[in-house]
């Protein structure tokens, strides 16, 4: 559906370099990258916005790279929404409506449709100043959907919308790309992508380093940039190695980790999802892959509840339900011990 | 609210003789103005003539050039272009000029010898001292106002909002007209309401450009040069008077033009 074929473009101080990237038709991409990584750069230039320096933006095997901007049928959703603000909602629906050859009837049967859909329809009188950011964001989808885009880009959707409105927001996005709408959805959150992405892919230093299935991408990310993406907080550099059958990894805190079997080379980093490992606050029977004694340093509210910061030779960062923590009974200086089984570690082969 | 401690007291005192410096030769004009001169001057056909030229011609200068102002100053707030700095400066050189100096570079320009004088030779208008040579007079020193306000005032609309229009399959001069335009109106009309307060009040680039008509400074100058401070007093009082009554109308209107712009139709 949509091809970017060796994207470069020079933007301030830094480059979008060979961007490829497929997206096909009905697909719900996702684009993580960092602020200021060039995501809504590459929006830009895929609705028309910019012209890349070189390279190719082909839709629907066609090259559309030096294609008038009219001519695209792009949507492109702001992160700000770009709501008019002299204009009504109504207004700002229609406007694509008025450059057409639509009579009166026609733009208020179009406007009052998608409107409806949106839930947005008590609202068409009104001026958007008063709306709330969820009710922008409406109108903002509204005003682009009016236009029956063949492709729709999202640039951080989320990014002004109060946390209870983001699940309805997903329920429109998944709702829209069920009905066969391809959608382009650039964050720098990597739960966006868990929650809606068919596919995603990571844009670091101006190029795409991974792409694949969410899964698939957070479970085996390539490179310590995309492990941070897909939450990690654990990273050990470790020097790897077999006792006879099993396979060791060594960290320069003199912990030796047990981890799943594999071709590796010589060193490289050894990853841990916080909610794979385990506390416990009196010594584990034996059996467990990994067990370490450490002293907690630091209990600190996070998103899943509750972080604890323990130092076992290296600093472990596990999260907790508040609950698991109370019944724990543990506090900062107490001695506790963690285990986490050897599937639970993420290899990544080299120096990187 | 404002605190009396010592700092703020010498604020006050130093904002207050600033003020008093503005406010005391218009007010002691005033006072030495009696009601009775007042009634004859504006009875007087030959301030009439002089008042009515001063704004008609300062209205028509600043609408017309507004016509190319306008998007110049669009350009300037949103395109990059080589030179920049240089085409900012050049605006901003009538500002910075000795006003009959800029009298003696326009008369130049529009006498018989200079280019556009020639050109309105050959078409039977003669520019110096007509209202035309007073209308390019009164531009000259006042455009800087105008392109300034409206460069200010597109630079403040968020060029996101032009994108989107772009995206929704708007050509860019319907950007342009329905965006750019719209939200920008309200810099744009002060910038007119200064462009033409400054084209009504300028005396020295008129002055050498046309004697004749006389427009209400170069009027009140004559009087003063003619019959001295008494005679020339009442003009200027009734100057200040239509100068302020106009200023502060067409405020009005660019404040009221700004709520017309949120009205429901803005866009149709």
């Amino acid at each position: 559906m949509l091809k970017l074929k060796k994207i470069n473009k020079k933007l301030g101080h830094f480059t979008l370099t060979n961007v490829n990237a497929e997206i096909h038709e009905g697909e719900y991409y996702v684009l993580l990258g960092r602020s200021g990584s060039g995501k809504s750069q590459l929006l830009e230039l895929i609705a028309g916005l910019k012209t890349p320096d070189s390279g190719e933006i082909w839709i629907n095997n066609k090259n559309v790279t030096r294609q008038k901007i009219q001519d695209r049928r792009i949507g492109l959703v702001f992160q700000d929404y770009a709501i008019f603000p002299n204009m009504t909602v109504f207004g700002n629906i229609a406007y694509s409506l008025h450059s057409g050859k639509l009579g009166k009837k026609e733009i208020n049967q179009r406007v009052s449709q998608v409107a409806e859909e949106m839930n947005i329809a008590h609202l068409l009188d009104r001026f958007t100043q008063t709306l709330s950011g969820g009710e922008l964001q409406r109108v903002a989808l509204a005003r682009t959907l009016v236009t029956s885009p063949r492709l729709l880009l999202l640039d951080e959707p989320m990014a002004s919308v109060d946390a209870s409105l983001k699940d309805d927001i997903k329920r429109t996005l998944r709702q829209l790309n069920r009905k066969g709408l391809t959608i382009v959805h650039v964050t720098h959150d990597y739960r966006e992508a868990i929650s809606l992405a068919s596919r995603v892919g990571v844009l670091h230093n101006g190029q795409i380093v991974q792409e694949g299935p969410p899964k698939e991408v957070f479970r085996k990310p390539i490179n310590k940039f995309v492990a941070r993406y897909a939450g990690i907080r654990n990273f050990f550099r470790v020097k790897f190695h077999r006792e006879g059958n099993a396979c060791k990894a060594h960290c320069k805190g003199n912990l030796i980790f047990n981890i799943i079997d594999g071709s590796f080379s010589e060193e490289g980093l050894l990853l841990l999802k916080s909610d794979e490992i385990t506390i416990h606050d009196s010594a584990p029977e034996q059996g467990h892959d990994n067990c370490f004694r450490g002293i907690v340093r630091e209990i600190n509210p996070s998103e899943y509840g509750m972080e604890v910061t323990v130092d076992a030779g290296e600093p472990f960062y596990i999260d907790l339900p508040v609950n698991d923590l109370k019944m724990l009974k543990i506090k900062e200086s107490s001695v506790v011990w963690i285990t986490f089984p050897k599937e639970a570690g993420i290899v990544l082969p080299g120096t990187g | 609210m404002f605190k009396r401690n010592s700092f703020n007291w010498i604020l006050m005192i130093l904002s207050s003789l600033v003020l008093l410096f503005i406010l005391a030769p218009l007010a002691g004009m005033f006072l030495h103005t009696g009601g009775t001169e007042l009634l004859e001057t504006v009875g007087d056909k030959e301030v009439q003539r002089s008042f009515w030229l001063t704004l008609w011609v300062s209205f028509a200068a600043t609408f017309i050039f507004a016509i190319g102002a306008v998007p110049l100053a669009w350009l300037l707030a949103r395109k990059n272009f080589p030179l920049k700095n240089v085409v900012q400066g050049i605006i901003d050189l009538p500002v910075v000029l000795p006003h009959t100096a800029a009298g003696i570079a326009i008369l130049g320009f529009i006498s018989r010898d200079g280019f556009l004088g020639k050109a309105a030779d050959t078409l039977g208008l003669t520019l110096v001292n007509n209202p035309a040579g007073i209308a390019l007079a009164m531009a000259f020193v006042s455009l800087p106002f105008l392109i300034n306000s409206a460069r200010d005032g597109f630079a403040a609309v968020p060029e996101r909002l032009e994108k989107a229009a772009l995206t929704l399959g708007a050509g860019r001069s319907r950007v342009f007209f329905t965006i750019s335009l719209p939200l920008a109106w309200r810099s744009i009309v002060t910038g007119f309401v200064m462009m033409f307060a400054r084209g009504m009040s300028e005396f020295g680039a008129v002055v050498i450009v046309a004697y004749h008509p006389m427009i209400a400074p170069v009027l009140i100058y004559e009087r003063f040069n003619s019959f001295g401070l008494k005679y020339a007093r009442p003009a200027s009082v009734l100057f200040i008077i239509v100068a302020l009554g106009v200023f502060i109308l067409l405020r009005l209107v660019s404040l009221r033009k700004k709520e017309t712009n949120l009205s429901p139709d803005a866009e149709a």
